[in-house]
This record gives C-alpha cells, sequence and structure tokens, in this order.
C-alpha cells in the first residue's frame, strides 16, 4: 500500500539502503502552511518524534529513544505497509527536528536516501507556519528508471504526502480551535 | 601563502608559485556555483556577496573542474549526460561533450590539463582532453567512483570509489590503477595537501574522515566528523568537513586529527573550499540554496549568500 492512496496491501520486498549507488541528482521537496494557532501550540503536535498521528496515512507510531538523537520510530500505515525511520538532529528551542527512512519499501514511497524536516515557525500575529522538507533520490537507483519510480514520480509523492499531512495538521489544530 | 584547496586539480605550493599568486590576489575570490536544480552555473562575486552572473546549464550540472591556468571551468552534467567546457572570461559555454554512464566527480591534471571524470554508474574514470573535446580513454578503479584528486606532480590520481569502499591510485602514465587503499565506508569527496603527500576523504556513511598517506598507500588515520560527511577542505593547521546531514562543517586539526569544532551552516552542505589567502572557507548549502562563508581562523559564519536552486560545487570551484 502506498502512503497516500492506501489501496492495496502486500508485502513487498524491502529495499536495504547503502548497499546500492544512487543517481547523482538528489531531489528535494518543500511544502509549507500557514496555521492559525501560536508556535508553541502547532509545535505540540508535531514535536513528538514518536507520535505521528496526526499524519493521515499513519495508525500507528512505535519506537525508543524519545527525542534524543539516534531514536527510532516505526510507522505502520493503515493497511499494514511500515516505515522505519531514525531521528538525526532535534531542536525544541528551534521546534524543529529531522530525521531519516532507515527502510521503506519503494512501492509505499518511492525514495531513495530520504531524509527530511519539520520545523515551525513563527508567521507574526499569533499564527505559524510550518515548513516539511525532504531531501531524497527517486525509488529507481540506476539510469533508465521505470516511470513509477522516476524523479517525476518521486517528488510527485513526497510532495502529496506533505501536503496531505500539512494539510490535515491545520485541520487538527484549527478545529479544535485556541 | 597557502594554495591548498579543497576537491581536486588545483594543487600549487612553493615561493615561486606563492609570488605569483600574489599578484593576482588584489582580486577577490570567485565562487562557481553548479546549481543542480536550476541548471546553471552561478559566478558568485564573493566580495560583493551576490551573484554576478549565470551561466544556463541542462543536464544537473554538479561537478566542477578549473584549467591549470583557471580561465576554463569544466562541469558534469550527469544528466546530459555529459561535461559542459565554460569559458570564465565571457562567461559562456563553449563547447558540450556526450559521455556515458553517469559522470560526477572530475578533476583536471595540474601538469597536462588532462580532465577526468569519475562515472557514477560504473567503476571507471573517462580521460578527456585538456580543451573537453574528446574522450581519449577510459581507467578501471573501483565501484561508484566520485571525488577525484591529482597530486601536484601530475603524475598520479586518487578516486574515493563510494561503492568500494576504497580509495583508487592511478598511475596516470600508464593510465591504470596501481592499487586500492580500503577506508571507511562511502568515500565521497577526496582531498590532497599543498604537498600532496595526504589525501583526505570524506565517508558518508561512517560518519568519518579516512586520511591517507599517499607516497606510503594506507590509512592513516580516521577523523569522526557529524552525519554524512562530504567534501573536505584544508586551510592552515585545520580540515574542514561538510556534514549534509547534520548541516554542520566539522573542524579537525590536521597534525593530531582531533575534532576542533562543529559550525553550524545551512541545509544539506555540500562543496567547500578554502580561499587563496587561506582566511575563508566556501560552503555551498544544497538544501537552503545559500553559500555560507567561515572565518578559518575565529570559525565563525561571517556571511551567507543566496544562489540559485541546489548549489553543489561538487570540486574545485574558487578561483
Amino acid at each position: 500500500m502506498k502512503f497516500l492512496t492506501l489501496t492495496t496491501v502486500a508485502a513487498f520486498a524491502l529495499v536495504s539502503f547503502g548497499a546500492q549507488a544512487h543517481g547523482p541528482t538528489r531531489k528535494k521537496v518543500e511544502e509549507t502552511v500557514e496555521i492559525n494557532a501560536a508556535p508553541d501550540k502547532v509545535w505540540a503536535v508535531i514535536g513528538n518524534f514518536q507520535d505521528m498521528s496526526w499524519l493521515p496515512p499513519v495508525e500507528k507510531t512505535e519506537g525508543k529513544g524519545g527525542n534524543e538523537v539516534k531514536a527510532t520510530r516505526t510507522l505502520t500505515l493503515k493497511g499494514g505497509a511500515t516505515v522505519d525511520e531514525e531521528l538525526y538532529k532535534y531542536s525544541a528551542e528551534k521546534m524543529s527536528y529531522s530525521y531519516r527512512i532507515t527502510k521503506v519499501d519503494v512501492k509505499t514511497l518511492p525514495v531513495n536516501d530520504y531524509s527530511s524536516t519539520l520545523k515551525v515557525e513563527d508567521a507574526g500575529g499569533g499564527k505559524s507556519k510550518v515548513a516539511w522538507d525532504g531531501a531524497f533520490y527517486r525509488g529507481y537507483m540506476n539510469n533508465d528508471p521505470p516511470p513509477e519510480l522516476n524523479d517525476e514520480a518521486s517528488q510527485k509523492a513526497v510532495r502529496g504526502l506533505y501536503r496531505t499531512g500539512l494539510d490535515a495538521l491545520k485541520a487538527k489544530i484549527e478545529k479544535s480551535g485556541s | 601563502m597557502i594554495a591548498s584547496r579543497t576537491g581536486t586539480g588545483r594543487r600549487l605550493a612553493g615561493p615561486l608559485l606563492g609570488l605569483l599568486l600574489l599578484g593576482a590576489s588584489a582580486r577577490a575570490d570567485e565562487a562557481l556555483v553548479t546549481a543542480q536544480g536550476a541548471n546553471t552555473l552561478a559566478i558568485v562575486d564573493l566580495e560583493a556577496g551576490s551573484v554576478a552572473a549565470q551561466i544556463p546549464i541542462d543536464g544537473a550540472p554538479a561537478g566542477i573542474a578549473l584549467s591549470p591556468d583557471r580561465r576554463t571551468a569544466f562541469v558534469t552534467r550527469p544528466e546530459g549526460p555529459g561535461l559542459a567546457v565554460v569559458d570564465l572570461a565571457t562567461r559562456t559555454v563553449t563547447g558540450t561533450l556526450a559521455l556515458p554512464g553517469g559522470p560526477l566527480g572530475i578533476a583536471v591534471n595540474p601538469k597536462s590539463g588532462a580532465v577526468y571524470v569519475a562515472d557514477w554508474y560504473g567503476s571507471r574514470i573517462f580521460v578527456v582532453s585538456p580543451d573537453g573535446a574528446q574522450l581519449d580513454t577510459e581507467i578501471q578503479v573501483g565501484a561508484s567512483p566520485s571525488g577525484i584528486a591529482v597530486t601536484p606532480d601530475g603524475a598520479t590520481l586518487l578516486v574515493a570509489n563510494r561503492e568500494g569502499d576504497s580509495v583508487s591510485v592511478v598511475d596516470v602514465a600508464a593510465a591504470r590503477e596501481v592499487q586500492k587503499i580500503p577506508v571507511g565506508r562511502h568515500p565521497f569527496g577526496i582531498t590532497l595537501d599543498a604537498e600532496g603527500t595526504r589525501a583526505y576523504t570524506a565517508n558518508v556513511t561512517s560518519n568519518d574522515v579516512s586520511v591517507i598517506d599517499v607516497p606510503g598507500r594506507h590509512e592513516l588515520g580516521r577523523v569522526t566528523t557529524g552525519e554524512r560527511p562530504y567534501v573536505v577542505a584544508l586551510a592552515g593547521s585545520r580540515g574542514f568537513v561538510t556534514d549534509q546531514y547534520s548541516g554542520t562543517v566539522t573542524v579537525f586539526n590536521l597534525k593530531t586529527l582531533t575534532n576542533v569544532a562543529a559550525i553550524e551552516v545551512g541545509d544539506h552542505p555540500e562543496g567547500i573550499a578554502a580561499s587563496r589567502d587561506g582566511r575563508t572557507l566556501t560552503v555551498a548549502n544544497w538544501g537552503s540554496n545559500t553559500l555560507s562563508l567561515i572565518d578559518a581562523t575565529t570559525l565563525k559564519v561571517t556571511g551567507e549568500i543566496k544562489v540559485p536552486d541546489g548549489p553543489r560545487s561538487f570540486g574545485d570551484f574558487l578561483r
């Protein structure tokens, strides 16, 4: 199943990192959302690495190490696919954390060597801006990728994930009132 | 005069060259920034702190090296795939060369002017004519060659083999690999000191730098870095390493191989190089589309310059 489409459930062979070459052109995606709530209120929702419940496709977050660097989490998506992630930077003061995916099936998210940062900024007037950015290589590690694993497909998937997540976050926080 | 540089190509040393360089040092350094996302080579005036010109280069430009006279830039285009030749006086692309595979790392022989291009998808170095017009031959090295450094005498190439976890020593005259030196995991950038006796390669996944005794052809030691070290620059008695994931530059002592500091820079720092006078380090931050300038003595960030999308500057990018 995919992070977004949530259609099929299947057990796929997992891609292991590090043992293969990746293409020379890493891609990046950034999506942002403005939320009508103070930054600390937004950070309270997303600032716990061990809780990704605000991201719609995620059914369960299990991990260890809290918010310490090298903490890990496994996201179980609706339908059963999993994504393993590791925290490599965390600052409550800057309201920002960075993590990378250590294991994911390219059929779930067509990326390799994926790293990402979530950050809350003060947008003034009691509002916040949340930025979610990612850096990654496409799902297929060599020349001549199939269409579902090419640069465009991987960027589209990540952009879609961020958009879904940020829009849901905004709805959740603004609905809950401030 | 310190002439050591990060990346590849320029390895000048000695009093005579020092004097010659002093004559040119009145002019501010120029940073040649391969902006991979923007498909452009940005010429950055480091004194003015702004982009002075942009030269469109398609094919996701990444690696860069300069001719021995510093008048010509050679830029790799992994998605060309191939090479672009840029005249830096007129700021125009004067030629392109199609190459197979995934050309990424690049260096120029300081004596012969031959251009070496690493094929990321293969296990070979392309040897291109000094004018960048013709592929002369290939040299087999380890898997996924990335950074290339050339000794000042032009006799030896060192190639970091990312997937091979090794550094290839290549005899230029014989055009063949003579040794593979095991290093850390996934070496990427490789930098030689001014004398060509020590090399430093950043091991991306073991989070350290391997220090290589070049004449002895073995690893001397390791320095721990931040997460995902990428490229090493040398200035004075210190080494400076970009840490992609940490968003820092790790500073270490070249004699003791111990850590001195970690300097916060932009997101996903990649290329790094020392200025001619050794006083300033310039860092290309791929994620944040900026250059960070670092004072080599105080280890403070003294400036930030906006550049086009996806700056990599992998190689010899200051002049």
